[in-house]
């Protein structure tokens, strides 16, 4: 029959196909992209960088190595961080001189292949939870001065748990189709139209600061959409907002002192205040840019493409809203919150406690709002702790909804719709 | 070394620059007037005036406390209406076990200064973070407004 031998063919066709790419994958998969790629300006420390910080200290803390490698209360760079996905488990790996347990054995061009082409000392794939999908269009030389730091640090011996993932995602060899396919092993290029601190900044928030890792959506295959980079997304239970400079989706109706203001102290007066995953970036990395870091990272994210996408955040109002119907969620807010955040919203004794304006009040399914209140907020900045308690064992599901509920309509001009039910999914 | 105004003296402290003011007042100033509660700013007992508004000591570190005029309990009696407040309470005898008083009247004293005729909803809006737990709110109503009005008060009961 003349058209099983075509089905065969095409059968054939697709097998030899897969088969040659998964040979190109695995035979590529350690490939750094052109490592003579000569430095760009863009790429290493800023001239404004304190003399007593070394420059590999100062480019860990850009990229933010400690949030993922350092555990709460644990040993620097130690590892051990678990990260929950969909399919498992994983953990994060010790990146001290250890020789044993963490990277002490490494060379040079180990660690380079390793930001640059995601694979470890043995050329065996890293789950992309290490966004070397950024790191690859880090600089070598970056990338070295980084690795000189670590080694500068104490050695700890400590081996993070293993991975808990199930068939078919604990089969690392299959990262390596998917680094095929989706990493791009290109050096940072700076565009020859735009400014020094235009490129800087593109440096910052795409190589080290990673930043498009959580508020760029990602496509059925786990991989960012650069056609929408940075439009927002959710992970882990939190929104990470917009940050394109679309003005009612995004930050493009920020000041430029309001984005200092949030990187450098993680709080912009009527705009945002960092919790959650985000004030580990203020915490660990961003209040440590210097001045002209932080113009250039300003600079490069009032130009970013504007992007709609999340909730569209309508101009801030300038006090609460005329009371809604008060109820539950009222009596809560008087009882337990207004003590910190006065009934005005206005915060008591810190502007950190400020909740007009803000975009978690502002969002009708108050994604990071329910959050906060389950699990508090903690933000390390300016050598002080600024923390709002927990309420999630205080409070039933009904009245964390009620209470979040209040706070929407209150100081967001929202209705807020969340229910029970809603509230236990996100425990 | 950090300089602070507390009641109207300059002080001098040398303490970490993240401790909080509660602990100084306290533990290296000995002004043993001001409570420690929760710690964590839900209960109120340790009300301090920062610049005439009520701030809560036990989560404000020290540095946010450089540069302004830091009052407490010991030196509210000084003041206008903290004396006028400390009479009513006195009046009422509002306190039961005594320990949130503190807080109540440093409160109350803010309230005060900024809204002199305060309706029940301004009380109850600038008081709710206050707690009692003897539940002597209507007699704390009740002060404030006889520190208010000058006129005797009657705690209102229930019907």
């Amino acid at each position: 029959m003349k058209i099983w031998r075509i089905v065969g063919v095409v059968v054939g066709v697709v097998v030899l196909a897969g088969v040659l790419f998964t040979a190109y994958a695995l035979i590529t998969v350690t490939h750094g992209g052109n490592e003579q790629a000569q430095q760009p300006a863009a790429a290493g420390d800023p001239a404004d960088l304190p003399a007593q910080m070394a420059r590999g200290e100062y480019l860990a803390r850009a990229a933010d190595c400690a949030a993922c490698h350092t555990t709460p209360g644990g040993r620097p760079f130690a590892g051990g961080v678990a990260f929950k996905l969909p399919f498992g488990t994983i953990y994060s790996s010790n990146i001290t001189p250890d020789k044993e347990t963490g990277i002490g054995d490494w060379s040079d061009d180990d660690f380079v292949r390793a930001l640059h082409a995601g694979v470890d000392k043995e050329g065996r794939p890293l789950y992309p939870a290490f966004p070397y999908t950024s790191y690859t269009a880090l600089s070598r030389d970056d990338i070295v001065a980084i690795k000189a730091y670590l080694f500068s640090l104490p050695a700890v011996h400590q081996a993070p748990p293993p991975n808990e993932l199930s068939f078919p995602y604990n089969q690392r060899w299959a990262l390596g189709l998917w680094s095929a396919v989706f990493l791009k092993k290109e050096r940072f290029q700076p565009e020859s139209g735009k400014s020094e601190a235009w490129n800087r900044g593109a440096y910052l928030a795409t190589a080290l600061g990673h930043c498009g890792e959580c508020h760029t959506p990602r496509n059925v295959a786990f991989a960012m959409d650069e056609s929408r980079a940075f439009a927002g997304s959710e992970l882990q239970g939190w929104k990470a907002y917009n940050i394109t400079s679309d003005k009612e989706h995004g930050i493009g109706d920020w000041s430029e002192q309001d984005l200092v203001d949030y990187f450098s102290k993680g709080h912009a007066a009527g705009r945002g205040t960092a919790s959650g995953p985000m004030s580990e970036v203020v915490g660990y990395s961003l209040q440590y840019l210097t001045p002209s870091d932080l113009t250039a990272l300003v600079t490069y994210l009032r130009d970013v493409k504007p992007q709609r996408g999340g909730e569209p955040v309508p101009p801030a109002p300038v006090a609460a809203q005329v009371a809604a119907a008060g109820g539950l969620g009222e009596q809560l807010f008087v009882g337990a919150c207004a003590g910190c955040h006065l009934d005005s919203g206005q915060g008591r004794q810190t502007d950190y406690a400020m909740l007009v304006g803000l975009r978690s009040v502002r969002d009708p399914r108050a994604t990071n709002l329910t959050q906060i209140i389950i699990n508090g907020s903690s933000l390390h900045v300016g050598g002080q702790e600024v923390f709002m308690p927990s309420f999630g064992d205080a409070y039933s599901d009904a009245e964390i909804a009620a209470l979040s509920n209040y706070v929407t309509s209150h100081f967001g001009g929202q209705q807020g719709t969340l229910s029970a039910d809603d509230v236990a999914r996100r425990r | 070394m950090f300089v602070l105004s507390i009641n109207g003296n300059d002080t001098q402290v040398d303490v970490p620059d993240d401790m909080p003011l509660l602990w100084v007042l306290r533990d290296v100033l000995g002004l043993n007037g001001t409570k420690f509660g929760c710690g964590m700013a839900q209960c109120g007992a340790c009300t301090v005036h920062l610049d005439g508004r009520a701030v809560r000591s036990c989560v404000l570190p020290v540095t946010g406390a450089v540069g302004k005029k830091i009052t407490t309990i010991e030196g509210i009696g000084a003041t206008d209406i903290g004396k006028r407040v400390q009479q009513a309470w006195l009046g009422i005898e509002v306190a039961q076990c005594g320990y949130c008083q503190t807080g109540q009247i440093m409160s109350a004293t803010a309230l005060l200064a900024e809204k002199a005729q305060p309706t029940d909803a301004d009380i109850d809006a600038a008081m709710s973070g206050n707690l009692c737990r003897c539940g002597t709110y209507a007699r704390i109503r009740a002060a404030i407004k006889q520190a208010a009005t000058g006129q005797i008060s009657l705690p209102q009961t229930v019907a």
